[in-house]
């Protein structure tokens, strides 16, 4: 089972943890939770490097935090996405698209 | 630090509920509680150092840096203790020096006066006499003149200080107080701390009342209530206590603190007048202050003072007897200054010495910089090869330059610091020497405004000259500067360029230096007329006036007991002094002498006792000096000064001719060499000296009082101040109302008289000396430096065969090429500088060619020596040695 899971590769968890924030404002728990699910299991987000990311994008302004009630009653740090963030966001969708098709077209013609 | 904490409890709860949340969705899959939780803690991995990571991200790693940068600058300026201390005391010195002169500039004429009401609108109106005064005292007429007249001021008031020996409780004390007309208080917006003030109500008559100061109140009667209602006993007469004037006020005159204050209209009965002061519109007497009206700027005040005096003046001047006074009083003028800081007396005294002493210490600050920039790119550039290593080793530019950064930065902080103690100290010596033996109670605690400023101005040249490698650095590339190949560095012109700088802004000082000196030099050498070596003078104080029989022999009494002291040879008395600055001068009709229109017809006077010419050691030149049997029955004599009788009497024989003077005729009975009465510079006056005892003219209430003259005597040897005590004992045996005050020697009287030549020489000098000292260290340090990067190229020359003598010559070429534009650049700033301190030289011009030879013979002398240092070290180049360097 491990070995079916993917690092993720340097520099794109801080886009990841940008997309999942930018539907709904969540929890550190929940956003390792939705990376691993939409990913069908296949990337594992380490803890270690989650909170780190979460505080340097809360740093820069991409992100904005605030205490409130979770879903199981207790009170947990809660992200949103901040208009500075959003923006992060489309310019690092918009590389990273570039890049993917990139690497697709070397790999098709490659081959 | 509070910060600090609630954040570690947030991250600590963050990290809490994720763990927490992990465990449940184990217990959820059906695990063990205890289990699930030890599973989750094991997934998060090390939580410590993710504990560590966070606060990384939060801790700003700029600031650590920082502090890492400082750690390692202050590291490496240890290492070199004599390039620290030469940088440090250089910035001192600017920054010190600036900062106590602008505190007195900032003390004496911008601080506004505490506790008064909206200072800035406050002016003092005063009377400017061309080449005389810019702040003449007015009389009690034009004081009416003007407060009536002017629309664009109210609340004038009028100022007169007085003697000052009291009596309180029985005690006799010696304080200083005013005398003020009744709108003074309320025109300063001041109420009392505890009874009333003085106003309108005590100019009607005269009320014996005193306001005391504050100050007065908490030194002599412990903050008392009960002291109002006490008496002041002054000039026989006891005025009441009435009020306390509020705490922090202290008066209206920057250079002395009033202890108490009384009204106008005491005038007459504490100064023995008869109300002369209030009629004759000559008696110049009074300090006049008012508040500029709402709306009106000091400009406007001015245009109107211009014409209100201007109808005055043309008044007046028909009052005048001859053309000659009319012209002359026709070039007076009055105007309004900024009373902001209290009366300008001060200010005008020392405006021109401090701004000039402002612009030399600038000076000071800017070589100071050129200094620690030249310093600083010479340690930069022979720290290459650590910067190379720094950046092999991954430094990258910012990081480097950061590095330079922090050095300056701590450089500045030092020199502040020394700065600040250098302030303190400097400004109180400055303060001790303007005070000139008297007290001057002046703030000298240092300009926060101008520290600051100063030191900003250093902070910029430590980071000009910080940075200038630090950037550079980003230039160089790592492998050639590790193999040291030693290429001319970039910033070697910029060390050229600045050594000439200070070479320049030294010449400049030293010029300057040399003027001074030399004006003091020649305004000690000047011909005086008297020996001023070797006399005692004194005044008198007395609690009241005396009859004028009383008056004779109490000075009679004086002068013979004075005789008959130890060691004395000639003791006489005086109304005017010698080179102290007054002139007393009245208009004589000599006989058989026209005047023609329009020409002075005054001579100075001096009312001298027997002995004159042998206590100042003039010279009779012809007939005799006065003597007992010229007593106020006697017929009227005079000595005439050589001036006078050459103007006078031509070539004729002066002596027995007459001289009529204020209706009285004086036979000529003696001829005295020429003497100075104004002051060194001034020229010798016509000078008429009459008995002290011939008052004829004088109405008996006019006549002279015994405290009217001061009392001189001649001692064989020694020191003349040994007298002091033994005439303070033998005051109060002639009249005990009387005691002695202000004794001193001539000399010293003369040396005070001199003040700004000698505060102008002392500090130009020591400047001077400063820059100086300071150029051979720049000029020192750069050929050092020179010298150790041109080591291999001095070794290819001697190994080439050149001797040691041509490797000396090549670096004092060096030198030379240094030398020659500073001082030309230099003599031009100060021939171009010394026509602003022109007033102050007395003897040179300022392209005066001795000062400027002589500052260039220093400077070269001194730099040359600086630099045969390093030259005779390239000369002891060891061929090999330098060649195996590489």
């Amino acid at each position: 089972m491990a070995s079916d899971k993917s690092d993720l590769l340097q520099g794109t968890l801080d886009m990841l943890v940008l997309k999942i924030v930018a539907l709904e404002p969540v929890h550190g728990y929940g956003i390792a939770q939705r990376i691993q699910q939409i990913s069908r299991e296949v990337l594992q987000v380490q803890q270690g490097s989650l909170y780190p990311a979460l505080h340097r994008l809360e740093k820069r302004g991409w992100l904005k935090a605030d205490w409130r009630e979770s879903e199981t009653g207790r009170e947990a740090k809660f992200y949103s996405l901040t208009r500075l963030g959003r923006k992060q966001l489309d310019a690092e969708t918009a590389n990273w698209d570039r890049l993917a098709g990139a690497v697709e077209l070397i790999l098709k013609t490659a081959e | 630090m509070f910060f600090r904490k609630k954040l570690e409890r947030r991250l600590e709860s963050e990290i809490d509920y994720h763990i927490e949340r992990v465990t449940q969705s184990y217990v959820a899959q059906g695990m063990d509680a205890h289990e699930a939780r030890r599973q989750a803690l094991l997934e998060f991995g090390g939580a410590t150092q993710i504990r560590e990571d966070l606060r990384d991200v939060h801790r700003s790693r700029w600031l650590a840096d920082l502090r890492q940068d400082l750690a390692y600058a202050a590291r490496t300026l240890r290492r070199s203790p004599g390039f620290l201390a030469c940088a440090v005391m250089t910035l001192g010195l600017g920054i010190g020096a600036n900062t106590a002169i602008f505190s007195l500039i900032d003390a004496l004429m911008l601080r506004p006066m505490p506790v008064v009401h909206d200072p800035a609108r406050l002016v003092q109106i005063s009377r400017m006499i061309p080449e005389h005064c810019e702040d003449c005292r007015i009389s009690y007429p034009l004081f009416e003149y003007f407060r009536d007249r002017l629309s664009s001021v109210s609340g004038a008031f009028i100022v007169m200080d007085i003697a000052h020996e009291i009596t309180v409780d029985g005690v006799d004390e010696n304080v200083n107080a005013d005398e003020v007309s009744g709108a003074s208080y309320s025109a300063l917006g001041l109420a009392p701390a505890a009874g009333r003030l003085l106003g309108p109500e005590d100019d009607a008559a005269p009320t014996p009342v005193a306001v005391i100061s504050y100050d007065y109140w908490r030194r002599r009667f412990g903050l008392n209530p009960a002291a109002i209602g006490k008496s002041i006993v002054y000039a026989n007469t006891a005025l009441t206590i009435v009020g306390v004037e509020p705490e922090g006020f202290e008066g209206i005159e920057p250079w002395r603190t009033r202890d108490f204050t009384a009204p106008l209209s005491m005038t007459d009965r504490l100064g023995g007048g008869n109300g002369g002061w209030k009629r004759q519109w000559d008696l110049n007497f009074f300090e006049m202050m008012a508040r500029l009206k709402p709306g009106v700027s000091i400009a406007r005040a001015n245009a109107e003072i211009a014409s209100v005096f201007g109808v005055w003046r043309t008044d007046k001047a028909r009052e005048l007897p001859g053309p000659f006074y009319r012209q002359r009083f026709l070039k007076e003028r009055a105007l309004a200054m900024p009373g902001l800081a209290g009366l300008n007396g001060l200010r005008v005294d020392f405006i021109k010495p401090l701004g000039i002493l402002m612009g030399i210490v600038a000076l000071v600050l800017l070589l100071a910089c050129a200094n620690l920039s030249g310093l600083l790119l010479a340690r930069a550039s022979s720290r290459q090869r650590e910067i190379s290593i720094r950046r092999a080793i991954g430094a990258g530019n910012g990081r480097l330059t950061r590095q330079f950064l922090a050095e300056s930065l701590l450089l500045a902080a030092c020199g502040a610091i020394a700065g600040l103690a250098i302030a303190q100290w400097f400004g109180r010596a400055l303060v001790t020497m303007m005070a000139n033996g008297d007290q001057l109670p002046l703030g000298v605690s240092p300009d926060w405004r101008i520290f600051a400023f100063t030191g900003a101005i250093s902070l910029l040249a430590c980071i000009f000259a910080g940075l200038a490698p630090g950037l550079s650095a980003g230039r160089v590339s790592v492998n050639p500067a590790l193999k040291e190949t030693r290429a001319g560095g970039g910033h070697r012109s910029l060390g050229r360029l600045l050594v000439v700088a200070q070479l320049a802004i030294s010449m400049t000082l030293l010029v300057g230096a040399g003027l001074f000196i030399r004006t003091l030099v020649k305004l000690y050498s000047v011909d005086t007329g008297i020996r001023r070596g070797g006399i005692f003078v004194f005044n008198l104080n007395a609690k009241h006036h005396f009859p004028p029989e009383r008056s004779v022999e109490i000075q009679t009494a004086i002068v013979d007991r004075l005789r008959s002291l130890p060691g004395v040879t000639f003791a006489t008395a005086a109304n005017m002094l010698p080179l102290t600055g007054g002139l007393w001068t009245r208009q004589v009709q000599p006989e058989g002498y026209t005047f023609h229109a329009g020409e002075d017809d005054s001579a100075a006077f001096n009312s001298i006792a027997p002995q004159y010419f042998g206590v100042t050691g003039t010279p009779l030149l012809l007939g005799r000096d006065f003597n007992q049997r010229d007593t106020e029955t006697a017929s009227p004599v005079a000595i005439v000064s050589q001036t006078f009788a050459r103007a006078f009497f031509g070539g004729q024989p002066p002596l027995g001719r007459h001289v009529t003077s204020n209706k009285v005729t004086y036979e000529v009975v003696g001829v005295a060499k020429d003497a100075k009465y104004e002051g060194l510079r001034q020229g010798v006056p016509r000078t008429m000296y009459i008995p002290w005892v011939q008052q004829g003219d004088m109405a008996l209430e006019n006549r002279s009082q015994p405290m009217g003259y001061t009392y001189l005597a001649r001692v064989a040897s020694g020191d003349p101040m040994r007298l002091s005590a033994l005439v303070a004992h033998a005051i109060p045996e002639i009249e005990p109302a009387m005691h002695m005050w202000n004794p001193q020697t001539l000399d010293a009287y003369v040396n005070r008289s001199m003040l700004n030549e000698r505060m102008m020489a002392t500090l130009g000098g020591f400047f001077g000396l400063l820059a100086l000292i300071v150029a051979c260290l720049g000029i020192f340090g750069i050929l050092a430096f020179q010298v150790s990067r041109r080591t291999n190229e001095i070794g290819v020359r001697v190994a080439l065969g050149a001797t040691r003598n041509d490797i000396v010559r090549l670096v004092m070429r060096e030198v030379t090429m240094l030398l020659a534009p500073g001082c030309a650049i230099g003599a031009v700033c100060a021939v171009w500088l010394a026509r602003f301190a022109n007033s102050f030289l007395f003897g040179v011009t300022s392209t005066d060619p001795a000062a400027l030879a002589l500052a260039a013979g220093t400077l070269a002398v001194s730099t040359l020596a600086a630099g045969f240092l390093p030259a005779l070290r390239a000369a002891r180049i060891d061929p090999m040695a330098a060649l195996r360097c590489d």
